[in-house]
């Protein structure tokens, strides 16, 4: 008795110990991971760091829970990126005037509960968010003035001012098409328990926090779902969504810490897939008043101390890209000369510094929240270390988001904050438009008139080369200028199944027919 | 009975006392504005939505209305999920008992017959190793062992699902996880209390009637031994429902442990107060029947 207790106790510690050793995740050591199983199943599993949000797709900014609702319904146009706008609900489209787009819809596309798709819905759908401030995605449709029905297949949008993005605003997150003779007879509650939309899978059941189950819309007007269900998973602890992984009980798992990328590259039957994503993080720098930053050579010198290219190797394992640029390729406006490109020269900084009248160094301060972004408290102090190299001596003041956030909201940062900036409208107008000058107030204070009249002319120019052309030219200048240092672009870090042939999108959507089996 | 409605009635200004805090707290800690709009949104969208949240009345204003939404029932709503809080705390309810009662499964099993022999055991090779496991056990953070268990059960043997809810495999090892602390915890009590039970003068009477050592210690000594055992299970529902914040959330489990730590995170006030409400309405009522149960076992105590 006594000595099978012993050797029960010892069985159990050595195994958690060899446990805890297999977590380094040491590349050559595949201790007991066993290849992931590759079945031929019909079901697709995704899981995600958070559970979807709600089904009211005007009332969240949640991009996890974006990725699942493109499933369940359909925009009135694809933003095929390079490919420019696709048809998808909408066949055809017509800038009228300025203020003025015509849009004629498919014909023969129906909810899943089998009511008629019409403009009469497209009406409902844009006019509700572009009205009711007390929704999340207000600010992105309050630009729409009204939507006027022509015919049951064919409507006009008519909007506040000229609108050039107004493409890119209905190509996202708040468009997808909602069921108006449902949601009025069925009232708001039963449709956010029982959503219906006319996308390629309904929706089958939600637990919440658990998982969101989706099936096959056999009546799908396109192509038919190459999948006979989806499930969501809602897994927040990395670790263990790592494992689900390498055990085969999901297919995809999304926001893996570039720690584990190593577990999973060496384990058969799983792969990492890597891909950028909209989030650029860049070092906001005031422009004016009585600071060192006011000053464009120390701007520049801080720029050229900081090695972006080792940042983004060392601490973030390889999973971005610098950039000199917010508008990335995929934008509609990007500069492409921009980026990839990175300047660093601490010689050159040096010297810049004393021009600038510090040959003996300078003191800056930089704010940054802790615990937001990937490794966001070590990319400063590595930087804050690079700039102490060339004679910056930095004062950092690291945040808790929501300290954070306040000081941002009120605009009382010293000399240089840390953030990162997404963009969920892929157009220059949202990226570019901090650095004007009304908004730029009191935050980098940035005044270029020149660039202030390239991108106020951009933002309401209707002639899509142009408009382009402008946003080049402003993005040149303000690489110039500095009112913001670019670094680099965060990578998605994603684990598939080997089953799968799936390449992540830039948006992060889930669009579960482009991933297919292989 | 007397005793039940007074303890009840002391219950009222507790509870209150905890609103206020969770109140004062959640919003002293952050605002949840910042936490739902994007980097890139502007003043006036800000200030648009913390008006048609509610936030921007006087705090005293805030819990006045908060209290008198209370008495009604009423939480509010979850900003997150724009839905009733309340109602999604009493969804994920069902996941948590049953983890938690699983887990107490667990430590009992495990902590009675630990217990019990290293008692009788005293002093021995056994009685240390237990002894040692229990402060191990107490040891150990929770979210370690959790992984540890999915890296050795689940990834390596492939034995168990590695997370969520549905059969009984989902339930092994966060049971485990959960149960291992309180097992450490009773399995001292349980030792502490038979050596003190076993040094008794009626015990020293049974051996000398000629009494079997097996009927001693199952009968005499354990059923008295029982009493502080019992108070300290009632007092582990605090540290249960403290565990699951920790082992839900790693392990997936779609109970209110998971939805309490999240909506702390984006500062969903409404669902935190309906959570700590509903968490502190059991632990007061589990502490009760400890007492009633108490008085049960052992009929001498009377309540005044």
């Amino acid at each position: 008795m006594k000595m099978k207790w012993r050797a029960g106790a010892l069985l159990l510690s050595a195994g958690l110990l060899l446990a805890a050793c297999s977590d380094k995740g040491e590349a050559d050591e595949k201790s007991g991971s066993k290849p992931v199983e590759q079945s031929d199943s019909k079901t697709l599993t995704i899981a995600n760091g958070s559970d979807m949000v709600t089904f009211d797709i005007h009332d969240h900014n949640n991009t996890s829970t974006e990725a699942i609702h493109v499933n369940m319904f359909n925009y009135l146009v694809k933003n095929g990126g390079d490919e420019g706008f696709l048809p998808d609900l909408a066949e055809s489209w017509e800038n009228k005037n300025d203020t003025t787009w015509t849009f004629k819809l498919k014909e023969g596309v129906k909810f899943h509960n089998g009511d008629d798709f019409t403009a009469e819905d497209v009406k409902f759908t844009l006019e509700r968010v572009a009205r009711d401030e007390s929704l999340l995605e207000y600010g992105s449709y309050k630009q729409i003035k009204e939507v006027n029905v022509l015919g049951d297949h064919e409507f006009e949008i008519i909007t506040n001012n000229p609108e050039p993005a107004l493409l890119n605003r209905l190509s996202r997150l708040g468009s997808g098409m909602l069921p108006k003779n449902y949601i009025e007879t069925e009232g708001w509650e039963t449709f956010l328990k029982e959503p219906v939309g006319t996308g390629p899978y309904k929706f089958k059941e939600w637990k919440r926090d658990d998982r969101l189950v989706l099936t096959a819309n056999e009546d799908y007007f396109g192509d038919a779902p190459k999948w006979e269900e989806l499930v969501f998973r809602a897994i927040p602890e990395d670790s263990t969504r790592v494992s689900e992984l390498l055990t085969g009980g999901v297919d995809v798992a999304v926001n893996i810490p570039p720690t584990d990328v190593q577990r999973i590259e060496s384990t058969d039957g799983v792969h990492v897939a890597q891909s950028p994503t909209q989030r650029v993080m860049l070092l906001a720098v005031r422009t004016a008043g009585e600071g060192p930053t006011a000053d464009p050579k120390v701007r520049e010198a801080i720029d050229l101390a900081i090695d972006k290219e080792a940042i983004v190797e060392s601490l973030l394992g390889g999973a971005g890209t610098v950039t000199r640029t917010r508008v990335t390729p995929g934008n509609a406006g990007a500069n492409e000369s921009l980026y990839g490109v990175s300047v660093y020269d601490q010689e050159k900084a040096k010297k810049l510094l004393a021009e600038a009248g510090y040959p003996d160094g300078v003191e800056i301060t930089l704010s940054s929240p802790n615990g937001r972004y990937l490794k966001d408290k070590e990319s400063v102090e590595l930087m804050s270390a690079m700039l102490g190299e060339v004679g910056i001596k930095v004062e950092l003041e690291l945040l808790e988001w929501s300290a954070f956030s306040e000081k941002y909201q009120n605009r009382t940062f010293g000399d240089m904050f840390y953030i990162g900036y997404g963009n969920s409208m892929f157009d220059a107008s949202l990226a570019l438009e901090r650095l004007t000058f009304e908004q730029a107030a009191g935050e980098t204070d940035y005044d270029n008139p020149k660039t202030e009249e390239l991108l106020k002319a951009a933002e309401k120019n209707m002639n899509p080369e142009e408009r382009t052309a402008q946003y080049q030219e402003a993005q040149e200048l303000i690489a110039e200028d500095r009112p913001q240092i670019y670094l680099y672009q965060l990578d998605a870090i994603t684990g598939v199944n080997d089953r799968l042939d799936y390449e992540p999108r830039l948006d992060e959507m889930f669009y579960a027919d482009t991933i297919t089996l292989k | 009975m007397k005793y039940l409605l007074k303890s009840l009635l002391k219950t009222i200004p507790v509870l209150l006392f905890i609103t206020l805090i969770v109140f004062v707290l959640m919003r002293l800690t952050g605002d949840p504005v910042s936490l739902m709009l994007p980097e890139t949104a502007t003043q006036e969208e800000r200030e648009t939505l913390k008006n048609s949240l509610g936030l921007n009345d006087p705090l005293p204003v805030q819990y006045m209305h908060f209290l008198g939404d209370l008495v009604k029932g009423d939480f509010g709503d979850s900003f997150r999920y724009n839905t009733d809080a309340l109602e999604l705390v009493m969804e994920r309810l069902p996941a948590t008992i049953e983890l938690a009662i699983a887990a107490m499964i667990v430590a009992v099993i495990i902590s009675i017959p630990l217990g019990i022999l290293s008692a009788i055991k005293r002093n021995s090779f056994m009685d240390l190793f237990i002894t040692g496991g229990a402060v191990l056990g107490k040891a150990m953070p929770s979210f370690w062992l959790g992984i540890m268990l999915i890296l050795l059960f689940s990834v390596m043997f492939q034995l168990f699902p590695v997370s969520g809810r549905g059969t009984l495999g989902h339930l092994v090892l966060p049971a485990i996880t959960l149960g291992t602390g309180i097992a450490a915890e009773m399995t001292r009590l349980i030792r502490s209390s038979m050596l003190e039970i076993l040094g008794q003068d009626f015990i020293r009477t049974a051996r000398s009637k000629g009494l079997r050592e097996t009927v001693v210690v199952n009968q005499h000594a354990f059923r008295n031994a029982l009493i502080p055992v019992v108070t300290i299970m009632a007092l582990q529902t605090a540290t249960l429902v403290g565990g699951t914040l920790i082992t839900e959330t790693v392990f997936a489990w779609p109970g209110l442990g998971q939805l309490l730590v999240q909506a702390v995170n984006l500062r969903d006030m409404a669902v935190v107060q309906a959570a700590t409400f509903i968490i502190a309405i059991f632990v007061i009522v589990s502490n009760l029947s400890a007492d009633l149960i108490y008085r049960l076992l052992d009929p001498r105590i009377k309540y005044e």
